[in-house]
């Protein structure tokens, strides 16, 4: 090849890449509102917080970002809004060895930011991020009534046992030698804040007195 | 010094390392935030923001002064305006400088990053491109400065060589691609597209040209290969680079809530990324064969086949292992991103940069021959300490893949416990960066010096 061949190459073809890549560009654009619910005021509001507060510096969105914090796409699908919002707002008062700092959002700052991450959730990212396909390896045999219902209310999206679940809430791994009485828990669960006071803890109280007895004998079982 | 026009490209060079030194410390802070998150005043996230600028600052600054010494050299004259040029050297500088206080004040008290004409004053908050507005402005006038200083200079006296064309082609497109991060929009899947289209056509675009222009221009200095040959293999190289790269991007838009299609597109065009890259590294050891002799500047030399080789390992290699969906699906925002984050950009820019000093450094300072010694050492410093960065990052990164996207282990306890050890090494080996930066900084400021000379 001559030089002048490469390089008329190089010119029309990289032209010819970036006309296909402009065309795709309109298409995809054309497409992505259908892939996405409507963007309300509140939610461009809160997109702007998440801006403001440079959330991206500690936190991936989408998967892209920085990777000092767990990814925030699907945020709001296993944890009430209410905690998340209590959260964001003073990290440490909830989890007192939180690595986020508390960076000052006002109550409504909050909100909208609720609002864009509930809007980030239905976003369809071709089903990312997959489940776990491992997962079935770890989860163990279930033993007692109370230990499916601890399961089916996804208790562990919060909580650890034996170092699986989530770190929002208190490890329960020895929670029966820290709080042996069935009652507690009882009441615990339908009204954290009666018996901690100004607890993030979703209340239970939908449950039926027979479930929340059930899942309070499981709890006062792990020593 | 045979142009004045060089002590422009002289100065970008001095802020460039100084910069790079900035970079390292600060990333060392980071590293160390993830073992102990309240280790400085700034967060992690300002820390991180300053390291990743400070990143892309200093190599920028280091291409500019690059173009300066290779534009007056091989259009063989003095820049079009030697006053524009300096002036371009400190307006850049007091840009730079300005944007940074901005990024701590907004780290000490977020509330002063107000919004002002629907942006941010002092932090846009997007990674890489965190500066607010009116510094993007600034940096276009910077850069537009600066092309048409080079571009009016090469007119001069019309010698439209092949390394000039696409070195200022690239740095036309460089500067181009600056724009698409510069508006708002308001779904953040739109914002990430569009964003995407900045640091990728930069990293895997022009920057990869700009690259490819820089590697003829050293291998022809250094050993005085055949221009013609190597203007040949340098238009493959762009040109594969681009044909791969451009519709490379959909490799970014697999999973950021774009159609199905992408999936097919990224994946194809990106696996064949490492082509053009691995035919730079067989371009640079051919040329050195073919023109075995006495090679004066070895460090110059060494630099330039060690870039090529890290560009095709960081770039290609770490690159290509997770840009296949089915294996991104998996890996999308790890540590195996991290990983090769460091060691491409590592590879494919910062030696570049570093052997385009050591290159074109002699000739600036006037010096037929300087100690050579101090060059390998920092090198060797440098880059045994990233490659063991890059190993405890990628084995972070596999932990992390196997034990949270697999397991469906927490992302935290993962972080804090099964990859503590992890952060501790990554934190050790930064220091041992530290020093040759410190060692490298140190010869690059004092190359050819009088005492230096002497020894
Ligand atoms: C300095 C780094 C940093 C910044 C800045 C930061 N976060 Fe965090 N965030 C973390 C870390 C680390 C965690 C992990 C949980 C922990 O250790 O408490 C976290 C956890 C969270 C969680 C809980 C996730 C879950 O599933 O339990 C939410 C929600 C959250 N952050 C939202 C935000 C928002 C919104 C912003 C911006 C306003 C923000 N974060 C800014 C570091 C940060
Ligand atoms: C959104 C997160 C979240 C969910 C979901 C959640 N918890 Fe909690 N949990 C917390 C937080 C935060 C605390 C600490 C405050 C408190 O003690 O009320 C807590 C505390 C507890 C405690 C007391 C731990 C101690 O050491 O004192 C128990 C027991 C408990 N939770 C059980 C449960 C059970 C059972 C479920 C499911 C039915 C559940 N939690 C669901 C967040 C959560
Ligand atoms: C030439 C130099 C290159 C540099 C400097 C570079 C740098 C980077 C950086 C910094 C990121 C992370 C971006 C972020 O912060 O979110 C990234 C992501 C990525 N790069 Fe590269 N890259 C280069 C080339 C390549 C090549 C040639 C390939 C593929 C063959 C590739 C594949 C990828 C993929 C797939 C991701 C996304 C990772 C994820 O899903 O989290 N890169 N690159
Ligand atoms: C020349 C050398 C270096 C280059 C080119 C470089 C480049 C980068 C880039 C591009 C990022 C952002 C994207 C990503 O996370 O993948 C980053 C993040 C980071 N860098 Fe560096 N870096 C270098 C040296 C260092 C050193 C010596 C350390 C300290 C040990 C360090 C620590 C970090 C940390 C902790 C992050 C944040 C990663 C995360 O979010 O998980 N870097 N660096
Ligand atoms: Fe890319």
């Amino acid at each position: 090849m001559s030089t002048n061949a490469a390089k008329n190459l190089f010119i029309y073809g990289s032209l010819l890449c970036f006309v296909v890549l402009v065309i795709l560009t309109v298409d995809t654009m054309g497409k992505l509102d259908k892939r996405a619910p409507e963007i309300t005021e509140q939610v461009n509001a809160g997109k702007k917080v998440w801006h403001k507060y440079d959330c991206i510096g500690c936190h991936t969105i989408l998967g892209n970002g920085s990777y000092f914090a767990p990814d925030l796409t699907k945020a709001v699908e296993r944890k009430p809004k209410e905690y998340l919002k209590k959260f964001i707002m003073d990290p440490r008062t909830i989890k007192p060895n939180s690595a986020m700092p508390k960076l000052g959002l006002s109550e409504k700052e909050a909100d909208n930011l609720i609002a864009f991450l509930d809007w980030m959730d239905k976003v369809d990212t071709n089903g990312w991020p997959p489940k776990p396909i491992l997962a079935g390896a770890i989860s163990g045999k279930t033993a007692s009534t109370g230990q499916m219902l601890f399961q089916k209310n996804d208790c562990s999206a919060c909580h650890q046992i034996n170092g699986i679940g989530g770190t929002a809430g208190p490890d329960l791994t020895h929670i029966g030698n820290v709080r042996p009485d069935v009652e507690w828990h009882i009441r615990h669960l339908k009204d954290p804040d009666t018996v901690v006071p100004d607890s993030a803890m979703p209340s239970f109280h939908h449950l039926s007195d027979e479930d929340l007895r059930q899942i309070g004998e499981y709890l006062i079982t792990l020593k | 010094m045979k142009y004045q026009s060089h002590q422009i490209a002289h100065n970008f060079y001095t802020a460039s390392v100084l910069l790079f030194l900035v970079q390292i410390i600060v990333g060392i802070v980071a590293a160390l935030q993830f073992i102990w998150p309240d280790f400085f005043i700034l967060n992690f996230n300002t820390i991180r923001t300053l390291h990743i600028n400070a990143l892309v600052v200093w190599l920028l600054m280091g291409m500019m002064g690059a173009t300066y010494y290779v534009v007056t050299e091989e259009s063989e004259t003095e820049l079009w305006s030697i006053p524009l040029g300096h002036l371009q050297f400190w307006a850049t500088v007091i840009a730079v400088t300005a944007v940074v206080v901005g990024y701590i004040v907004m780290g000490l008290n977020p509330q002063t990053n107000m919004e002002v004409f629907g942006t941010r004053l002092l932090n846009e908050g997007r990674e890489y491109i965190e500066a607010p507005r009116w510094a993007d402005i600034l940096i276009v006038v910077s850069v537009l400065l600066f092309l048409f200083n080079c571009i009016m200079t090469v007119f001069k006296t019309k010698k439209f060589t092949a390394v000039q064309g696409v070195l200022l082609g690239g740095l036309t497109f460089l500067a181009l691609m600056y724009l698409p991060g510069m508006f708002y929009t308001k779904s953040m899947v739109k914002d990430q597209f569009w964003w995407w289209w900045v640091v990728h056509l930069w990293v895997e675009g022009s920057w990869e040209l700009i690259a490819a222009a820089l590697l003829a221009f050293m291998l022809h200095k250094l050993l005085g290969a055949d221009v013609k040959v190597l203007a040949k293999w340098m238009y493959i190289e762009t040109g594969l680079v681009l044909f791969t790269g451009i519709l490379g991007l959909g490799h970014h838009y697999y999973w950021i809530g774009t159609p199905k299609y992408w999936l097919w597109v990224g994946g194809i065009f990106s696996s064949l990324e490492p082509i053009p890259l691995l035919l730079m590294v067989w371009d640079a050891f051919r040329t050195t064969r073919e023109t075995r002799g006495v090679v004066q500047n070895k460090i110059g030399l060494y630099l330039t086949v060690a870039h090529a080789i890290f560009n095709f390992v960081g770039a290609g290699l770490w690159g290509v292992i997770h840009t296949l969906p089915q294996v991104n699906q998996w890996t999308h925002g790890t540590q195996i991103t991290t990983a090769h984050g460091h060691l491409a950009f590592y590879g494919a820019y910062v030696l570049l940069i570093v052997a385009m000093m050591y290159v074109t450094l002699p000739s600036i300072k006037g010096v037929k021959d300087f100690n050579q010694s101090r060059g390998f050492l920092s090198f060797w410093w440098m880059t045994i300490s990233m490659i063991f960065i890059v190993i405890t990052i990628t084995g972070a990164g596999m932990v992390q893949t196997y034990l949270e996207r697999l397991l469906g282990l927490d992302y935290v306890t993962v972080k804090a416990s099964y990859n503590l050890w992890f952060w501790i090494f990554r934190a050790i080996f930064g220091v041992g960066f530290l020093v040759g930066v410190l060692i490298l900084v140190t010869d690059i400021l004092t190359l050819g010096k009088k005492s230096v000379a002497v020894e």
